[in-house]
């Protein structure tokens, strides 16, 4: 397949389902790549009703029906396809799935659940999670094309643990990665992956629409804002003991979370055990326009996550004119320069946020202004969406710095 | 001669809980017949004086026990089938499940009926319109935190437990919280889980090599695992030695995550779920049993390690401290503080023999009378005669 620019290059992304209204990053990398004349192929495990228009091609994983039967009838058309239709391609998987010691019973298996892949002629075939490349090592490469994979913070920091050796294959394979912030880079150089093979493009947002030109007004009653799904990973219980130890100490704040989630109730009732739930506002999960208007209201944004790959949130925050308040949670540290552009807290230790919060809320307002000013402008010279799609195309092209 | 009492207990599932189970047994030696409705998880042998009356949750087996009581009422008992219909009709969401689980007991119509689990009262309180009491346990999460997240919970429970003939307490501090929700005070009784002195299992002295801690519970965030392993790493960052096991801690990512980030591998074991035998066994080597709940009832694993001679310390949360007092017969700190978890630790570690001994002694003492079986049992039946 030949590799010059003057080649239309096409990228195959990998990912469970199409991507959300609200699942900004995938929809502006694809749409970037397009507007750069990249063609894009999107390859989803499961294809929903209301996902017709999408922007590209979509390529959904087969199913095999709910039934026994069904699932050995089509397991029998799968295989008759892949070696009918694109033998070559079969054998070659074939072949280096059995190279990876894989027994004859998995590599069959391989072969029906993957054989969607094979019939597609892509320049990379790029996997949005760690976890999608797992069971699909050799695929690109029985494509005959080049192989990426994105680590986002759950995947690379959450997963192993979950499932021990789940990348054993993978990070034997010499493939490229794509990770958030140096912090996963780091963490990835530790599993011996190659320094040159890891690249850091961190998210980006849309500057523009995240942008307030209202003066912030710094009151008595401290407003503070999270964005975040209701998850352990978000080290809400502890923001909730650093907020208690605030009101021990009788200051006044609201808090709104802006998310909704599975561990609501462990959140509610922890509120109402810390005496704080009167001092809450849990949102729920709201559209793009109500976060911008939320967050035009507050004056401190807090992410005191325990897991965080990067955090777009983060971003949108700064960008608005918001005190930021993160921990050192994996990526978070970049995402805010401690004492430049916000304040990073060590996570875990609730008394030292509730101290940290207690000095931003008595800086002089020239304090304040000068932190918001620097991240502000650093959101919008590093984090905007057109650097960000040029680093993909750097990263697509080879032509990485 | 008069007739026994029937009593129903019902928690859906047959067996229920081990704390269900220990009830049933014991009322089963008593003078009165126990009902069991619901659907069968597992076969169990009960005495003479338990009856079953349960399916399998297959469509063929729910099938079937429809069929065989809808005969039964339609032919014996027509006129009370039309009015649970009515009743069904206007409540159910599922009314043909709803079906098979309230036919048996209007055919076999016990005299009480005693529904364990709170959550579940709304589709109970039919059982009164046929002349059948309705007593409701209060335990754990149903009262104490899930109507504080849930609205429409806690405006259920506000409009069904006026309707309750009796109440179940397993603390004073639940029958407080239920309170709340319009429990009336006067036909609430505390009545405390109890133990079987044949099961005591002791092992003295310990003789462990380093202070083994142990916690034993489902990966619930109630259960406060998380701020137990963050006061470990407080321990372990002042240099003292201990290893800790949760049982019940494994494969499940949040506490994973937690002693991989604190690096405590070497000193944290997160142990999957094991058999009741074994759990025992590892309880009376340990040399703390460490609740950190930020709920309970009353939390039989640490009656358990009391019987079991093994030194409990507890938050106090729920009715902790109905059973522990610090610093006599166990060790008590504040919910959600880690710290003092590990500052408690630090004290325990320090406590010499005699003292240990006399603490051991004084809550075996508590277990003794205050948490016995035969009490509870008795307890328990006073509670259904009353009514």
């Amino acid at each position: 397949m030949a590799k010059t620019r003057s080649h239309i290059q096409t990228i195959g992304i990998v990912l469970s389902s199409i991507p959300g209204y609200s699942e900004t990053f995938f929809r502006n990398k694809i749409k970037g790549l397009q507007d750069h004349g990249f063609r894009v192929i999107l390859f989803v495990d499961y294809l929903n009703t209301d996902d017709a228009s999408f922007s590209c091609k979509v390529v959904s994983a087969p199913h095999f029906g709910a039934s026994i039967i069904s699932a050995i009838w089509f397991s029998f058309l799968a295989v008759l396809k892949s070696f009918f239709v694109h033998p070559k391609r079969t054998y070659h998987l074939y072949q280096l799935n059995k190279k990876d010691g894989l027994p004859f019973k998995e590599n069959i298996r391989s072969l029906i659940l993957n054989h969607f892949f094979l019939g597609h002629n892509v320049d990379w075939l790029h996997f949005g999670f760690g976890m999608l490349a797992v069971n699909r090592e050799n695929v690109a490469a029985a494509m005959g094309s080049k192989m990426a994979v994105s680590f986002r913070g759950f995947d690379l920091y959450l997963s192993p643990l979950k499932h021990p050796n789940c990348y054993g294959f993978l990070f034997k394979k010499t493939i490229d990665y794509h990770v958030l912030s140096q912090e996963m880079k780091h963490d990835l150089i530790g599993y011996n992956i190659a320094s040159k093979h890891i690249h850091v493009i961190t998210p980006a947002i849309d500057t523009e629409f995240f942008t307030s030109h209202k003066k912030r007004a710094f009151t008595d009653t401290l407003e503070l804002v999270t964005v975040a799904r209701l998850h352990w990973k978000k080290g809400l219980e502890y923001t909730f003991e650093a907020l208690a130890c605030l009101k021990k100490q009788g200051v006044n704040f609201h808090y709104t979370i802006i998310g909704d989630g599975i561990e609501r109730e462990r959140l509610v009732f922890a509120a109402y055990q810390l005496d704080i739930l009167d001092d809450i506002t849990f949102a729920g999960k709201l559209p793009h326009d109500q976060v911008q208007k939320t967050l035009e209201k507050a004056s401190i944004y807090l992410q005191y996550s325990i897991q965080e790959g990067f955090c777009n949130a983060v971003l949108e925050a700064q960008s608005m004119g918001l005190l930021c308040v993160v921990s050192d949670a994996e990526g978070l540290a970049e995402n805010v320069l401690d004492g430049k552009t916000g304040w990073v807290v060590p996570k875990r230790q609730p008394k030292v946020l509730a101290q940290k919060i207690n000095d931003v809320q008595h800086l002089s307002i020239d304090e304040k202004e000068k932190i918001i000013t620097t991240a502000k402008y650093r959101v919008k010279s590093i984090f905007n969406l057109e650097q960000q799609n040029q680093a993909f195309i750097n990263f697509y092209e080879n032509k990485r710095k | 001669m008069k007739d026994k009492l029937k009593i129903a207990i019902y928690s859906g599932d047959i067996p229920s809980t081990t704390f269900i189970e220990r009830l049933i047994l014991g009322l089963s030696r008593k003078d009165c017949e126990i009902y069991l409705f619901g659907f069968t998880k597992k076969k169990v042998s009960y005495s003479k004086s338990v009856s079953v009356f349960a399916y399998n949750n297959t469509k063929i087996s729910k099938t079937l026990f429809l069929i065989k009581y809808s005969m039964l009422l339609f032919l014996f008992k027509g006129k009370d089938k039309r009015k649970l219909d009515a009743i069904l009709k206007k409540q159910s969401k599922n009314l043909l499940l709803d079906k098979v689980k309230c036919y048996p007991i209007l055919w076999h119509k016990p005299d009480i009926f005693h529904v364990q689990w709170a959550k579940g009262l709304a589709d109970w309180v039919w059982v009164k319109a046929f002349g059948i009491k309705l007593v409701l346990s209060l335990r754990g999460a149903h009262i104490n935190y899930s109507p504080i997240a849930d609205a429409t919970l806690a405006a259920m429970y506000k409009e069904n437990f006026p309707r309750v003939d009796a109440f179940h307490a397993v603390s004073i501090a639940i029958g407080l919280e239920a309170e709340k929700y319009n429990a009336s005070r006067e036909k609430i009784q505390v009545v405390y889980s109890g133990l079987r002195p044949d099961q005591m299992s002791v092992k003295l002295p310990k003789e462990n090599p380093v202070f083994q801690i142990i916690s034993i519970g489902r990966p619930h965030w109630k259960k406060g695992y998380t701020y137990a392993i963050d006061a470990l790493k407080t321990l372990k960052s002042q240099g003292f030695k201990f290893h800790y096991t949760i049982i019940g801690g494994a494969n499940h990512i949040e506490f994973s995550y937690q002693v991989h980030d604190l690096k405590l591998e070497n000193e944290v074991t997160l142990l999957d779920t094991l058999p009741y035998a074994k759990v025992q066994e590892l309880m009376v080597d340990a040399d703390l049993l460490l609740l950190p709940s930020i709920e309970e009832g009353i939390a039989n694993v640490v009656l358990e390690a009391m019987q079991n001679r093994t030194l409990v310390l507890t938050t106090d949360c729920g009715g902790m401290q109905e059973v522990i007092q610090d610093g006599y017969n166990g060790f008590i700190v504040p919910i959600r503080e880690s710290d003092a978890i590990a500052k408690k630790i630090i004290d325990i570690m320090k406590i010499e023999e005699k003292a240990k001994t006399s603490l051991l002694n004084n809550a075996l003492d508590t277990i003794t009378s205050q948490h016995s079986e035969e009490e509870m049992v008795s307890q328990m039946l006073a509670l259904y005669q009353t009514l």
